[in-house]
C-alpha cells in the first residue's frame, strides 16, 4: 500500500478513487471496513450478512464513486454510514426479525418470571427486544450507545435535528428499560 | 444552576450513567447534584445496571480478511473499467518502476529490434517464390517420362 494515501484524508481519498485509483479505495477500505461492519452486524445480527453488506457498499463505491458529491459537503462517513444503513434495512426487509429459541416463552402472561436464560438466551432475547424498537429509535440506540458517536454525527446520519435524535435515545432507552426489567430481570443477574 | 431530579434524570438517559463522560457544560452540575442526593445516586446505579444488561448484547469480530476480501473483489471491476491504452501502458511500467534512463534505454530497445524485424521481413520477400519454384520442380519431375528403368 502506498504510505503517501495512509496520511491524506477520507475525502482526499475519494477524488483519487473518481480517478480510478485501486490504491486510494484500499486504503479507505482498509481504514473504514471494520467500523461499517460494526453497524450492519448491530442491524443484522449476523455476521456473514454484515460482512457481505460492507462488502457491497464499498463496492458500490468502487463502481459508482460520484455518488459521494464533495460539493455537499458531506463527511464520507456520515454519506457512508446511511449507504450502509440503507443496505441493512433493504436486507431486513427481505429477512424476519431474529428468531428465538423455541424454549424461550415470549409473551406477557408471565413479567418478571425467574426463568434461568443461558446467555444465548439473554442474548437472543435483547436483540429481539432491540429489533422490536422503532427503525429511528433503533439506529439512535445503536449509533450513539454501541458506536460511540456523538449526538451530532448521529443525528446527521439519521437525518433528524440533534434535540429530535436526543429524544429518539431517550424514548428507546426508557422502552428497553421497562422490557429488559420485564423479560431479563434488569438486575445484575442478566450480566 | 443546580440540576433537579427530572433533568438529571433526562440527562442521564441521554449521556449514559457515567456522568464524568457527560458534556463539559453539564457535567459539573450533573456531579454536584449526583454527590448532594441519595436518590440521584440510586438513579445512577440503577442506569449503570440497565447499561450492563445492554452491554451484554452478542457481537462477533468480522473476519480478519474482510478488508482484503473487500478490496479482491473489486479487482476484476478495476480490470474492466480502465479500458484505455495509455492508462494500461502507464500502469504496466509503473509496475516495473523503473527510472526514466532505464525507461527510455528500453523503449529504444524495444524500437530497435522492431525496426530491424520489419527490415528483414521486407528484404527477404524470397520465401513466397521459393515455395512456387519448388513446386514447378516438384511438376516436372512428376511429368518426367523418359529414362524408365
Amino acid at each position: 500500500m502506498d504510505v503517501k494515501l495512509l496520511h491524506l484524508d477520507d475525502e482526499s481519498l475519494l477524488c483519487r478513487i473518481q480517478e480510478g485509483s485501486h490504491e486510494a479505495f484500499a486504503t479507505i477500505v482498509d481504514r473504514h471496513s471494520n467500523r461499517f461492519y460494526r453497524i450492519a452486524y448491530r442491524l443484522v445480527s449476523s455476521k456473514d450478512d454484515a460482512e457481505d453488506i460492507v462488502q457491497e457498499a464499498f463496492l458500490k463505491l468502487w463502481d459508482r464513486p460520484n455518488l459521494w458529491d464533495p460539493g455537499k459537503r458531506a463527511k464520507f462517513t456520515t454519506w457512508f454510514y446511511r449507504v450502509v444503513i440503507n443496505l441493512c434495512f433493504d436486507h431486513r426487509k427481505k429477512k424476519k426479525l431474529v428468531n428465538l429459541p423455541a424454549d424461550i416463552e415470549f409473551a406477557d402472561e408471565n413479567p418478571g418470571s425467574d426463568v434461568l436464560f443461558d446467555v444465548y438466551q439473554k442474548q437472543a432475547v435483547l436483540e429481539r427486544l432491540i429489533q422490536e424498537l422503532p427503525e429511528r429509535q433503533q439506529l439512535a440506540v445503536n449509533l450513539c450507545f454501541y458506536e460511540g458517536l456523538s449526538n451530532n454525527e448521529a443525528a446527521q446520519i439519521i437525518g433528524v435535528k440533534v434535540k429530535a435524535l436526543q429524544s429518539l435515545v431517550m424514548r428507546a432507552k426508557t422502552t428497553l428499560k421497562s422490557k429488559v426489567k420485564r423479560y431479563l430481570g434488569g438486575g445484575p443477574r442478566c450480566q | 444552576m443546580p440540576m433537579n431530579f427530572e433533568q438529571f434524570k433526562e440527562k442521564l438517559l441521554m449521556y449514559g450513567a457515567d456522568v464524568r463522560c457527560w458534556p463539559k457544560e453539564i457535567r459539573s452540575s450533573g456531579l454536584k447534584a449526583l454527590n448532594n442526593s441519595f436518590e440521584l445516586k440510586k438513579l445512577a446505579q440503577e442506569e449503570e445496571r440497565f447499561e450492563g444488561v445492554l452491554k451484554t448484547r452478542k457481537y462477533e469480530e468480522p473476519s480478519r480478511y474482510l478488508a482484503e476480501r473487500i478490496v479482491a473483489a473489486a479487482l476484476p471491476k478495476k480490470k474492466k473499467m480502465q479500458r484505455k491504452l495509455g492508462v494500461f501502458f502507464a500502469e504496466v511500467l509503473s509496475e516495473f518502476s523503473l527510472s526514466r534512463r532505464a525507461l527510455a534505454a528500453v523503449s529504444a530497445a524495444l524500437i530497435f529490434t522492431l525496426i530491424i524485424g520489419f527490415t528483414i521481413g521486407i528484404s527477404n520477400p524470397s520465401g513466397y517464390a521459393l515455395a512456387e519454384q519448388y513446386e514447378t520442380n516438384l511438376e516436372d519431375v512428376l511429368n518426367y517420362e523418359g529414362d524408365v528403368l
